[in-house]
């Protein structure tokens, strides 16, 4: 049994100008101490899909609905005070895109490494504390920093702040929204280390959100590509990075800027499509040069062209 | 032009600003250029890498004389424009140089049209009558491809996408012709496919028109594609320049080693190994490091790093690094 089992999984949300379909039927698995990447161009639904995950979600909620089963057990079916209580950072944690700035200004930030602790697990506030300073080392700050307000902290320094606060209620899922796009190259690849050391040692599930195709490989064991809502390609990294298959995934692919081996840079023409009125058929047909009649109008299937591997395409139907 | 075919020399140039801890405290002094030499052709592009705080967006404004310089000299065309005073003299440098900015939602006036917004500089400097000025503003528009140019004419920025105004910003900014342009992070706000469109364009119009570029980036990956220079900026000094291909293929100082380490490829094996990068991060500009900056996080420091500024050598043709290592 999988960790973690996601099934048709829908957020719409409402908006002025109609229904947003953020997240549209989206399903995939995942193994105990494996990483999911999930990459996109913006606007795909990736933190949609984060947020639906963890329910963490704004007031203008449409649709929610489809099965997350985490260790076999439906969450979907708990009420938000039950989920409050025994899976959201118990079980679920996360760490979301410009969390270095998120802290708190006027706490310190070992209290507020602690207070998930205090909060979802009931710990008295000196152990909390206490272990607050053991996380805080764990992710290689030195200790004393608990004592520090954030504003004392380098951005490289608060976001490892910000992973030992997802990691010190021991969960089984992190959920990592771009997690370090506002940091430099070098502090991101010691952040890159840092997570996986922590993936290494403590078989941790991560769910790592980018758009930025290579340095998702630094994390991935399986890699879901998400376009206009829906995941169209989902397989092993092994897989993805020698041999996309999704014509959206390859052209992806030809846009990564690579530093060790010559290739021509290409680009996708157009835009992602509007989540309001995406388009019939495959929603990627507009922009794709492999497009036939059929992709117009029929929502093409998903196919497991290899084992484990998925690709929702005509091509291979 | 100068004698020896420099369209642009910058020597020794530093930029400090002023920092007042307290109404009647000493002055401190954050030096974010702190003596930097350069010198580039007509027609050539580089590529100026470095990480925040670097100064790299300083030295691109100050060569711009959009920060006035502390120390130093900037040779445009061969003349000596480092302190210009002169009204007429600075509405010619305005001219012959260009900015574009990082966000093109800031840089842009919300509350002008585009056509608007392609004419003001047009206006301020002068150039021809209402009906040339729409020809230009057009076929401007026209070479960054926005096109049907009458539709995009008439709209307001907040109509159009990141990369549409981006194009935009690019058209802006090569209206009046100028020889020198410092574009900076033009796209690190994009999406990586509209990315790749953005440069090719930016590097096309550059080669056509032969213009001096000056790419201000934290990522190193997009300069092969973009210049035939990179320069690597640390803590206000540039440690490190030379033909785009020798320093990615054979770079020698330490710090871009481990900027070029720090740099994932797409790769299902990078899951499987740690990078070697260095520990800590920038020291603080106001009390640098005495001797190499980079001193404090370098795997191969020596005695001599930590008191003396190391010199710049030129390690083979064209390719220069400030470290001891090569002394």
């Amino acid at each position: 049994m999988a960790m973690l089992e996601v099934e048709n999984l829908r957020l719409y949300y409402a908006t002025r100008k109609g229904v947003v379909k953020a997240v549209d039927r989206v399903s995939f698995t995942l193994e105990k101490g494996e990483t999911l990447a999930i990459v996109g161009e913006s606007g795909c639904g990736k933190s949609s899909m984060a947020k639906a995950i963890a329910r963490l979600l704004p007031r203008n909620v449409h649709t929610y609905d489809g099965v997350i089963r985490l260790d076999g057990k439906n969450i979907m079916e708990m009420s938000d005070e039950e989920y409050r209580r025994e899976v959201r950072w118990r079980q679920i944690s996360m760490v979301f895109q410009g969390a270095q700035n998120a802290l708190n200004p006027v706490l310190k930030v070992g209290f507020q490494i602690a207070e998930p602790l205090m909060i979802h697990e009931g710990v008295p506030k000196e152990e909390a504390l206490a272990r607050a300073r053991k996380a805080l080392r764990m992710v290689g700050v030195h200790e004393s920093f608990a004592d520090r307000y954030p504003f004392e902290l380098s951005g490289g320094m608060r976001q490892r702040a910000v992973i030992a606060m997802a990691l010190i209620t021991n969960p089984k899922l992190v959920i990592l929204d771009e997690p370090t796009s506002a940091l430099d190259v070098i502090t991101q690849a010691n952040i890159m280390n840092l997570l996986k050391k922590i993936k290494r040692e403590y078989q941790l599930s991560f769910i790592f959100i980018t758009h930025d195709i290579a340095l998702s490989s630094e994390l991935a064991d399986r890699v879901a590509v998400m376009y206009a809502g829906q995941i169209v390609e989902f397989t092993d990294a092994d897989e993805f990075y020698t041999n996309p298959k999704h014509p959206y995934s390859e052209k992806l692919m030809a846009s990564v800027p690579t530093l060790r081996s010559e290739k021509k840079l290409e680009f996708i023409p157009g835009a992602p499509p509007s989540l309001l009125t995406p388009p019939p058929g495959c929603r990627f047909h507009p922009r794709c040069d492999k497009a036939m009649p059929k992709c117009r109008e029929e929502e093409p299937p998903e196919v497991e062209v290899k084992e484990r591997h998925y690709v929702k395409c005509w091509l291979y139907a | 032009m100068s004698s020896d075919g420099y369209l642009l020399e910058v020597k020794n140039l530093r930029k400090w600003f002023e920092v007042r801890r307290g109404f009647f405290s000493k002055p401190l002094w954050l030096k974010a250029v702190d003596g930097v030499s350069f010198a580039l052709r007509p027609g050539e592009a580089v590529s100026l890498v470095g990480e925040s705080g670097s100064g790299k967006t300083t030295l691109g404004k100050t060569v711009l004389l959009l920060h006035e310089p502390t120390d130093g000299q900037i040779i445009f065309k061969g003349e000596d424009v480092t302190h210009l005073k002169d009204k007429k003299k600075m509405m010619w440098y305005r001219r012959e140089t260009a900015l574009v900015q990082q966000d093109p939602f800031g840089a842009m006036p919300s509350f002008m049209t585009i056509y608007r917004i392609l004419e003001e500089p047009l206006i301020v400097h002068k150039v021809g009558d209402k009906k040339e000025r729409e020809e230009m503003i057009y076929r401007a528009l026209e070479e960054v491809r926005l096109t049907p140019v009458e539709d995009f004419a008439p709209k307001y920025p907040h109509m159009l996408s990141g990369g549409q105004l981006q194009r935009v910003a690019i058209a802006r900014a090569l209206i009046l012709g100028p020889s020198l342009v410092v574009a900076d992070e033009p796209v690190s706000m994009l999406d990586a496919s509209v990315r790749v469109e953005i440069l090719n364009l930016m590097r096309e119009m550059q080669q056509r028109r032969n213009i001096t570029f000056i790419y201000i980036t934290h990522d190193l990956s997009t300069t092969r594609y973009f210049s035939e220079w990179i320069y690597i900026m640390y803590a206000g000094h540039i440690v490190e320049r030379g033909p785009t291909q020798r320093v990615i293929r054979n770079p020698l100082h330490p710090y871009t080693k481990a900027l070029l380490a720090a740099i994932p490829d797409p790769d299902p094996e990078n899951r499987k190994r740690f990078r070697e990068v260095p520990p800590g991060e920038p020291p603080g500009l106001i009390n640098p490091p005495p001797g190499c900056r980079f001193a404090p996080r370098c795997s191969r420091v020596m005695e001599r790093c930590r008191k003396e500024e190391p010199p710049e050598i030129e390690v083979e043709h064209n390719h220069f690094v400030k470290c001891w290592l090569y002394v």
